[in-house]
């Protein structure tokens, strides 16, 4: 029985060329077979859930038939002629939506041997997607619940593992359409184009910084730090540049095959990384990093905490309402990482800087004339937002985890 | 044509490199042999990739060299002016050290690297250095091994397998590492070598033509090519030796630097090994040795494998068996038992078999500057191990041997045999 993990190794790219000849043909010829679309994902998904992985496979069913039923429910309750439109309704919703993921994401801290059997690739992110869904029924934005289109948005293969988050009605407006003969060749060139610098990423610099240097530098680091003051040492530096260095490449480069793949099948899936290390602030670094994830944890979290506590007038600041946004959003996709500390910390960390960052440029506005704006202030707002984010990457690696409890 | 223009443009350069690829890795097109000295840089690089590849080493061994494999692991790596390289090179020998071995190689890697050299070692001589720390009773870690795993090697392994106790034996501990599971169709290749059965046309074929093929080009093109260096250690070392050979005086200068180099602890272990790798944690290695034990564990059985090898090669090699240093093993509390009982029973191991031709080193683990740091020799233990190298590889083609490999070494039951249950053939005075 073959099983394949996403974009691992070059027999899952042999694959899916030859899967995807027949849709590239197709679409040369403005035409869509849709038939075959489903066929191709369902042997892709077969493909990764089979074997060793039926597991996951079979809560990937239950899963699913959750919330399809799930969807269709509130989708149904919020067309009700009357308009129906309870918080409690969506709130509990949503709760359900989100039961699975947090299930699955909790019981480590009680068995941390055995992950959940509920657990399964990707689950994380068709959770994100259902609940963007749930959200915009609630803002009346979708109207209609169609199971075969939400099957193909939600079961979506290229971006099933780890995203980019799509959103529904951007999805099904790309899946209604055919895209006329040149505008595809201009899809395919650059779908080309992402899956290659997708390697280059992936399997050549994130190889190179994760596998080849990361370990060396980790271990000369482990070794020198040994009798210093919390294991500091000029080689855990190496660890950070290293580590972020990699998180970047591995990350992109998966992500790039996703969007590269989608563009192929004549999907636009949204891009997840722009330049990030030229941000030159932190929150400039969010509009490029992970963006299909911070855009989600923006527009369903942190912008819907603010609303509610503007609309039910629980605090009077604006400012400390922001603050506590930032405090919330980060807290909460810290702890969606896992349940460590160093994840934790990584979101309080974050949270902090964007405080800071706010109070700064209102600092600024106040006195316009305290620094001047020219190439070298510019670039040292890059270097020192890189390395803000470096840092937070080396919370983030868990390897002060190792530097300071390993031993023991 | 719009269309066919644009497609071009984008899978015409694709298309072009991926047929190139193909023609260079999977054609068998040979390519030109490393010159000599990339041969010999490749024998005292101790890199990785001369160790998991096949090219180099096979050129090294039929050339007019007359390459002889030293066999080890970390020890191989401490190139003062007595290690063998140095003195093979300084005093002109017959021969020249292929040194095969880095930190965290042990029987079961050694086994395949031999095992793909076969053709080139027949009749051929070797030396073996055993170290007793890999004698753990877990034996090899998985992950070290998967460090030095040749996926070449076993494709190798595999087109030549036979219904043997040592193929089966080895292919059975393959399939313990995660190394061997890897690739589905070698898996199963594997799985079926362990139990007997002969490969399928399509497994002998993507083996053989396809996989092999392809890796023993990455390997003629590639190994060559990312060679560390240590031409440095071996000049530096040469010049401290006298042109002439004679063995108080090289003994006296062994002491010397010996104690030059080792003042800053009371070990006798090089200072910047010291400083390195036991002052920081010197006082949590206090007796942390007390519970080691080096005489159980699959290790017996891999290392049968390659005794076994050796013997269908018809080689002759001398084994080495290092000591540990005294006072080092004093401070972390390492029993003198433990390794008397590795002995005892390694030294069975060899001798039932036919393997007679052992330097045992064991106690000589209280002379000075024998070893250069707790369990590596260096300076005196090199020159001493020299007055054993130096008249076995007056010639470097083996007499005839007889060996009798016994399976009863590849069991469980052999793996747990206690020292004391097996007769003592330690030659106390060789």
């Amino acid at each position: 029985m073959i099983n394949l993990q996403p974009y691992e190794n070059p027999m899952y790219f042999g694959y899916l060329l030859i899967g995807l000849l027949p849709i590239i043909i197709g679409m040369l010829y403005e035409k869509r077979f849709r038939w075959y679309e489903t066929l191709f994902s369902f042997c892709f998904l077969v493909l990764i859930f089979d074997g060793p992985k039926l597991g996951q496979g079979i809560a990937l069913i239950g899963y699913t038939i959750f919330e399809v039923l799930l969807t269709w429910g509130y989708v149904r309750y919020r067309t009700r002629p009357k308009g129906a439109n309870k918080t409690s309704i969506f709130v509990l919703a949503v709760i359900l939506s989100i039961a699975p993921l947090v299930v699955v994401k909790f019981t480590p801290l009680f068995d941390p041997q055995h992950p959940s059997i509920f657990g399964f690739l990707g689950i994380s992110y068709l959770t994100f997607k259902v609940v963007g869904m749930i959200m915009e029924t609630r803002d009346g934005m979708i109207k209609e619940f169609n199971i075969l289109k939400f099957l193909q948005f939600l079961l979506f293969f290229p971006t099933i593992s780890s995203g980019p988050i799509d959103r529904y009605r951007r999805f099904i407006k790309d899946y209604d359409r055919v895209p006329t003969k040149e505008k595809y060749l201009e899809l395919l060139e650059k779908g080309v184009h992402y899956v290659m610098i997708g390697f280059l990423y992936k399997f050549i610099l994130g190889y190179f910084f994760g596998t080849l240097l990361l370990p060396n530098i980790e271990k000369i680091a482990l070794i020198n730090g040994h009798s210093n003051v919390l294991g500091l040492s000029w080689s855990l530096v190496g660890v950070m540049y290293a580590y972020s260095m990699y998180l970047f490449f591995d990350f992109a480069g998966y992500s790039l095959f996703a969007v590269g793949i989608s563009y192929i099948m004549g999907i636009q899936t949204p891009i997840n990384f722009n330049k990030p290390f030229a941000s030159w602030n932190i929150k400039e670094f969010w509009n490029r990093w992970h963006m299909t994830l911070s855009f989600w944890f923006r527009d369903y979290i942190y912008m819907r905490f603010v609303f509610f506590m503007i609309k039910h007038k629980v605090l009077k600041s604006r400012i400390a309402i922001a603050n506590l946004g930032y405090v919330v959003l980060f807290l909460i996709m810290g702890i969606w990482h896992g349940e460590t500390w160093y994840y934790i910390v990584y979101g309080l960390f974050h949270a902090t800087v964007m405080i800071l960052t706010d109070a700064w440029l209102r600092f600024k506005k106040k006195h316009p004339d305290l620094l001047p704006s020219n190439r070298f202030t510019k670039v040292m707002s890059v270097v020192l937002t890189f390395h803000v984010v470096c840092f937070s990457f080396l919370i983030f690696s868990g390897f002060l985890d190792k530097l300071w409890f390993g031993f023991r | 044509m719009k269309r066919r223009r644009r497609l071009w443009q984008i899978f015409g350069p694709l298309i072009v490199a991926a047929v190139a690829i193909t023609m260079i890795m999977v054609l068998p097109i040979s390519f030109k042999q490393a010159n000599s000295k990339t041969v010999e840089k490749a024998a005292t690089s101790l890199s990785a990739n001369v160790l998991k590849g096949e090219s180099l080493k096979d050129q090294a061994m039929s050339s007019s060299g007359n390459y002889v494999p030293f066999i080890g692991s970390s020890e191989l790596s401490r190139m003062d002016p007595f290690h063998p390289s140095i003195l093979a090179k300084k005093y002109h020998r017959d021969y020249q050290p292929l040194l095969l071995g880095a930190p965290g190689t042990q029987s079961l890697t050694h086994f395949f690297s031999v095992n793909g050299m076969s053709a080139s070692l027949r009749n051929k001589k070797a030396v073996v250095i055993i170290s007793p720390q890999w004698f753990v009773r877990k034996g090899v870690q998985p992950n070290m091994f998967s460090f030095y795993y040749s996926p070449l090697q076993t494709t190798t392994f595999l087109e030549h397998a036979k219904n043997n106790a040592m193929d089966r034996y080895a292919a059975k501990r393959l399939l313990q590492m995660p190394s061997g599971t890897s690739d589905s169709i070698i898996h199963q290749a594997l799985l079926q070598v362990a139990v007997g059965l002969p490969l399928t046309n399509f497994q002998k074929f993507y083996i053989q033509d396809i996989k092999g093929n392809a890796l023993k080009t990455q390997d003629d093109v590639f190994s060559r090519l990312f060679l560390k260096d240590r031409e440095r250690y071996i000049q530096k070392g040469l010049k401290h030796l006298p042109s002439k050979y004679n063995f108080t005086e090289l003994d006296d200068l062994a002491g010397q630097l010996g104690a030059g180099e080792t003042g800053s602890n009371p070990f006798e272990v090089k200072d910047s090994f010291y400083s390195r790798r036991i002052e920081p944690l010197e006082p949590k290695l206090k007796g942390s040795q007390r519970h080691f034990n080096y005489q159980y564990g699959p290790e017996y059985s891999d290392f049968q494998l390659l005794l076994n090898k050796f013997s269908q090669l018809h080689m002759d090699v001398l084994f080495v068996i290092p000591p540990v240093n005294y006072r080092w093993a004093e401070y972390t509390g390492l029993p003198q038992k433990t390794l008397r009982n590795f002995d005892r029973k390694i030294t069975y191991q060899l001798r039932s078999q036919g393997f007679n031709n052992i330097d045992d080193m064991t106690n000589d683990d209280k002379e000075d500057y024998f070893m250069q740091d707790t369990i590596h020799l260096g300076w005196r233990g090199w020159l001493d191990l020299d007055q054993e190298v130096k008249p076995f590889l007056e010639t470097t083609k083996a007499a005839p041997q007889n060996y009798q490999i016994k399976q009863h070494f590849y069991t469980k039951a052999w793996q747990k045999t206690p020292a004391k249950a097996v007769p003592n053939m330690v030659k106390t005075a060789d």
